[in-house]
């Protein structure tokens, strides 16, 4: 086994990846931007090597920076976690050159699903069904023909592509060529590269997918299926297992067909074969195969029983897997939901902010993945993910019902997140019932908007509770004043005896009012001073 | 000690008063009696109106933050910087940015003609592509902006005029 890994990411997944390590007792080594100097993963890790400012292309995307960082600490292996180098073909080889473990897949093995191109006629070619669609010559011209051939909707999406990246849908074809121009420009801004395929869009589809896990020795196993099917910008935001569609007769189908699809590629490691499933026909077909750990992986290891990261090691150290497929069954039901800073009633645009208070749900069958904490900044850097809260009950409405309660539970202030309009999506018949597909949310809660019902009462109270708490960061005199409890506006002065004054106005108060123009007072040592104060 | 609070678009008002242990708070003319149980940094106990409750609080310098049964809610003080520009903006065609992000691109020059829903220029925050249109037809009066730059929430990007 490997005694030190560097993990080639950040946020929740470099903190997942991290953890999984400490319990095996491996050594970890973290690598951060700039911007990153005291992130969650840093302070978690045995090491932490600066690789770089916060553009991730000067960073997280800089493979040579990364691979120096191992040699530096000695680390026999590189997890990428997901996104940035984590299905880079290039990375991946120059890692194993430099005498390296990668955990992942074989290079051959991401290059060939990498291109959507060529990972389409060689599913083709292995009797995998794919979508209709074109995946050749890429020229403008030759694309508005093709688009002709295959109709609207259509979706355009890069070769290279991910993550809803480089991807658009096409319902009149007189907007192809803007289109294709955008998808052009943002898949040579994310993946480098500017060739497009393009995919008959099959309206109300639903997006399943099965956990690939193989090992090093040709033992080919699925971990069953997540239902990923409600998105928003081509994104999931919310995945469970069993899907509500499948049936055992169509779940077996389904599975072999993933394990031929990445038998295909000569797969290792763990990944994800993708599958869009038309609910009328109910015939499904090969979408993408993801080459490294999803996002949404923690909802089959509470129903399947196993630590896919630990597995990830496991399988690069050239374990063979102790298991096969008989010997696997799905237990309960498990919903992810992503907690994002977005704004669910502004398009879902990113937000960003300084988390200034956040709290994770607790009890049977939870489980959060975060990469944040209290006082960490959100930027325009990164993704945007926040934390992804897990729930597993025995039965599907009992998870629903469990990670409604997680939400309610959740609390996290300082910036704009879709934890409201979770807890909306959960509680909606059609969600209940399992009729989703990839154009739900868009159709159904397209113009959303936050209950513009009253403030309840309590909480305006608590406002003006709370709006003399406050210390500002600069002023000493005050923090001074407060430590000596004569802050007749604290409640936190004198532990819980609370005493509001009646006197003057928040004007007249002598607290030195140091926000922006907004009148607010500036608290960032606020916690600070009232612990001091104890 | 009065406060006056803006919660989305409508303004609030709480008056407080002792009253023996417990305090009244007077909202819209309505009294409504607590008493605090327990005060922490980033979480307030409150006996209120006989029924114990929990409010989770936070603050920066442009907003109160407070979260309660699973509810977010942003509180500002009264007359925001968008209001603000809201009302210099008499035309309408104001374009504020709709959140933090890098000019990608511009598609529109000074003084030129535009049409309702026309790409005006392209942001881009977390590697996504945010295209800017137009609100309304008319005529690029004023463009602030130049590609590669970094511009926050609400900054005026490009002014559209008659």
């Amino acid at each position: 086994m490997f005694k030190k890994i560097l993990v080639a990411n950040r946020g929740e997944i470099a903190v997942r990846v991290i953890r999984s390590c400490r319990e095996m007792g491996i050594a970890t080594v973290a690598v951060y931007s700039e911007i990153d100097r005291r992130a969650l993963h840093v302070r978690l890790a045995d090491e932490a090597v600066w690789i770089g400012p916060a553009p991730a292309t000067q960073s997280y995307l800089d493979g040579g920076r990364i691979l120096a960082a191992a040699r530096k600490t000695g680390a026999e292996a590189i997890h990428p976690g997901y996104g940035f180098l984590s299905e880079n073909a290039d990375f991946a080889r120059n890692v194993l050159q430099a005498g390296l473990v990668f955990i992942g897949p074989p290079p051959e093995a991401i290059q060939a699903m990498g291109n959507k191109s060529g990972a389409r006629a060689l599913m083709q070619s292995n009797q995998v069904p794919i979508v209709p669609g074109y995946h050749a010559t890429d020229d403008d011209v030759t694309l508005a023909v093709k688009a002709i051939d295959i109709g609207v909707p259509l979706l355009i999406k890069a070769a290279a592509g991910g993550g809803g990246k480089g991807m658009r849908v096409v319902t009149d074809l007189k907007n192809l060529e803007e289109a294709l121009a955008a998808a052009r420009r943002e898949s040579q801004h994310a993946f480098g590269d500017t060739h497009m395929i393009l995919e008959r869009f099959l309206p109300r589809a639903r997006h399943i997918e099965f956990q690939i896990l193989a090992d090093r020795h040709g033992n080919i196993l699925h971990l069953f299926e997540r239902e990923c099917s409600v998105q928003r910008r081509q994104q999931k935001i919310i995945e469970e297992t069993p899907s509500p569609f499948l049936d055992e007769e169509l779940r077996v189908r389904m599975g072999r067909a993933a394990v031929a699809a990445a038998r295909a590629v000569g797969y290792q490691n763990a990944g994800t074969i993708e599958f869009i499933v038309d609910p009328e026909k109910r015939d499904f077909y090969f979408l993408e195969m993801n080459t490294r750990l999803q996002v949404e992986h923690p909802v089959t290891e509470l129903v399947v029983g196993l630590d896919l990261v630990q597995w990830q090691i496991r399988i690069a150290a050239g374990e063979v897997l102790p298991f096969d497929q008989a010997d696997l069954s799905q237990r309960g039901h498990a919903i992810e939901c992503r907690l994002y800073a977005e704004d669910p009633a502004n398009h879902f645009l990113p937000a960003i902010g300084k988390i200034l208070n956040f709290i994770e749900p607790k009890g049977p069958g939870l489980r959060v993945d975060s990469g944040f904490s209290v006082g960490d900044q959100v930027t325009i850097h990164y993704d945007p993910l926040i934390a992804k809260v897990i729930a597993w009950a025995e039965d599907r409405p009992s998870a629903i019902r469990r990670m409604l309660f997680a939400l309610r539970e959740t609390v996290l202030l300082g910036l704009t997140h879709n934890g409201q309009f979770l807890q909306e999506v959960l509680m909606d018949e059609q969600f209940k019932l399992g009729n989703v597909y990839t154009t739900w949310i868009e159709e159904t809660f397209g113009d959303w908007q936050p209950p513009m019902c009253a403030l309840p009462t309590e909480v305006l109270v608590a406002a003006a509770l709370t709006f003399f708490h406050s210390t500002p960061a600069s002023g000493s005199e005050d923090l001074a004043r407060v430590a000596a409890g004569k802050d007749p506006y604290s409640p936190w002065q004198s532990g819980s005896s609370f005493r509001l004054s009646s006197g003057g106005p928040p004007e007249t108060s002598p607290i030195r009012s140091t926000g922006t123009g907004s009148g607010l007072l500036q608290t960032e040592e606020s916690s600070d001073a009232a612990t001091e104060e104890r | 000690m009065r406060y006056r609070f803006q919660h989305l678009d409508r303004i609030y008002e709480v008056v407080f008063e002792h009253q023996g242990s417990a305090y009244l708070a007077n909202i819209d003319g309505q009294p409504y009696t607590f008493e605090v149980l327990d005060a922490q940094p980033g979480v307030l106990s409150l006996q209120f109106e006989g029924r114990p409750i929990m409010v989770y609080w936070a603050k920066d310098s442009a907003a109160q933050w407070l979260a309660r049964d699973g509810c977010t809610y942003q509180l500002q003080k009264p007359t925001s910087r968008r209001q603000a520009s809201m009302v210099e903006d008499r035309y309408g065609g104001a374009i504020l940015a709709p959140m933090p992000a890098q000019v990608l691109g511009l598609r529109v020059v000074e003084g030129d003609p535009v049409e309702k829903g026309q790409t005006l220029m392209l942001l881009e925050a977390m590697k996504m592509e945010i295209p800017i249109l137009a609100p309304l037809a008319g005529r690029v009066v004023r463009l602030l902006v130049k590609p590669g730059k970094f511009v926050e929430k609400d900054q005026l990007l490009i002014e559209i005029g008659e």
